[in-house]
């Protein structure tokens, strides 16, 4: 049998023969994994409950602050920065037997990268290392795409769970907002900050989110709504479920590679042959939610940076301050036309919901690309379609479905009614079981 | 826009690198392209806005 102890010792020999290929840890946390295997081997030796997740390796981005442990945000200016008690998702992963293995690389406070003017350099792609792993979860994509860990936690404002997720070929699920605590996890955009996991498959991040989820009173935006059951009816199927796909969206969309597009074509089939009714919806233009997420989040994430800017702008790297300073230049009335258009939006997506199960749409739409081509902005118009439902709240999945011609994986976005992650789940599952995913290869660096 | 751009930021109280001015007034004028999208508040209907962004979804 594998003990806990065994489990945490095997994760960390595994990260420290692979991460130096990929930078995807920032700090490694042996101890600490070793202390939680010993409160599950304690656990059991009393005959108590294991925990769901018990002896299950597991790595947080850092952002998410740690007991005793430094938590950077990839970032000069918190470098040394180490906090004094854990995040929420922390205490409640240790709880159910996790393993806290290790704190993974980000784009600069979730927003500035993938960049090589700062302290830590950026997580790689398993794929291809010359590749971007996309952000801003990008060493958690990374960690599980290469077998280091299971799942591990991210977050996402704009898609910075499912960009990475779907670069990397993983499951990344953004819950719906308010579904998991963020207290003690550094804000990017308070309106549209969510916390979730990356995991190797449907079934590892239902477990995680099992865990994570629930009622915080400590975090204004936790929901009190009951926690779902996420892993009963995992296999359930989607036979008679009504799946629509805002084809407009993405159909026309600038720069998108055709392969990108027959991967949702090809999920939607293996949704109609599962028994799924699968149809074309409207809904408004994706530019009107691009535009108003944007104003908002760069108007959040500037109220949060404002005095480090002003104060200290040398110790933010290129990327992070040119995107954070953006949020300057708007006012009171830009933000106020952008949350007028937030109901709007809002409430056709919710308008649809009610008559469909789910929506199938793009995630991202193209394969990830490499690293000297990346944007220093965050410009309209790229094809990448994740910020909507930060926006609007509601949960979303990315999902690989397959592998492009040149070998970088493909994949999909599904998104539910709010506080329904277990539907959203269970067709997940039923993408993952039938869509040939789980026959292709995997990276060159994987190791289960 | 330049102008403008230069307001904004000094009331802010930003300084702005000139090595990282072009690429953040790009930025900017991406940025107002995208608010012109929104400026239709004239054509809604009074109750489209709630204090609560999301509401009860």
């Amino acid at each position: 049998m594998n003990t806990p102890g065994a489990a945490a010792k095997a994760a960390i020999r595994r990260i420290n023969a692979v991460d130096h290929l990929l930078d995807a840890f920032i700090t490694v946390t042996p101890a600490r994994a070793m202390a939680e295997a010993r409160m599950v081997e304690a656990r059991l030796a009393e005959g108590g409950a294991p925990g769901l997740l018990a002896g299950v390796p597991y790595a947080l981005k850092d952002i998410y602050d740690t007991a005793g442990i430094r938590t950077t945000c990839h970032s000069k200016l918190r470098e040394e920065h180490v906090p004094a008690a854990d995040c929420h998702v922390a205490e409640r992963l240790r709880l159910a037997g996790a393993l806290l293995v290790g704190k993974t690389g980000t784009h600069e406070f979730a927003i500035g990268g993938p960049s090589f003017d700062l302290p830590f350099p950026p997580p790689r792609n398993p794929w291809n290392r010359e590749h971007v792993p996309g952000g801003s979860s990008s060493g958690s994509a990374a960690a599980v795409a290469s077998g280091m860990v299971r799942f591990a936690m991210g977050s996402d404002t704009g898609g910075s769970i499912r960009h990475p997720a779907a670069y990397c070929g993983v499951v990344g699920l953004k819950p719906s907002y308010g579904r998991v605590s963020r207290r003690g996890v550094f804000p990017l955009a308070w309106s549209m900050d969510h916390c979730g996991p990356l995991a190797a498959t449907v079934r590892d991040a239902a477990l995680a989110l099992q865990v994570v989820a629930g009622h915080d009173p400590l975090d204004p935006g936790s929901a009190e709504v009951a926690v779902g059951d996420y892993l009963s009816h995992l296999e359930a199927g989607v036979a008679g479920l009504r799946i629509g796909i805002p084809r407009g969206w993405f159909a026309a969309q600038p720069g998108a590679d055709p392969e990108a597009l027959t991967a949702i074509d090809h999920t939607a089939d293996v949704l109609r042959e599962a028994g799924a009714r699968v149809e074309d919806v409207a809904l408004p233009d994706y530019a009107l939610f691009s535009a108003a997420g944007r104003v908002i989040l760069h108007a959040e994430a500037f109220a949060v940076h404002r005095n480090a800017l002003r104060t200290r702008p040398q110790d933010y790297g290129r990327v992070a301050f040119q995107r954070l300073a953006l949020g300057a230049t708007l006012t009171a009335a830009d933000l106020l036309q952008a949350q007028r258009k937030r109901r709007e939006l809002t409430d056709a997506v919710n308008t649809q919901l009610a008559r469909y199960d789910a929506l199938l749409t793009a995630n991202v739409l193209i394969p990830a690309p490499r690293f000297d081509t990346q944007p220093d902005a965050m410009a309209s118009g790229a094809p990448v379609q994740m910020i909507q439902f930060n926006l609007t709240g509601h949960p979303a999945l990315a999902l690989p479905t397959g592998l492009h011609s040149n070998g970088l994986p493909l994949g999909v976005q599904l998104a539910g009614r709010r506080f329904d992650e277990a539907t959203l789940l269970r067709i997940g599952r039923a993408v993952e079981r039938n869509s040939g995913w789980e026959q292709c290869p995997r990276p060159p660096l994987y190791q289960a | 826009m330049n102008a403008e751009f230069d307001t904004l930021m000094a009331r802010a109280g930003i300084a702005i690198p000139d090595d990282r001015r072009p690429a953040l007034l790009a930025a900017f004028v991406d940025l107002r392209a995208a608010l012109a999208l929104l400026e239709d508040a004239e054509a809604e209907p009074a109750h489209v806005f709630r204090p609560d962004p999301l509401g009860g979804g």
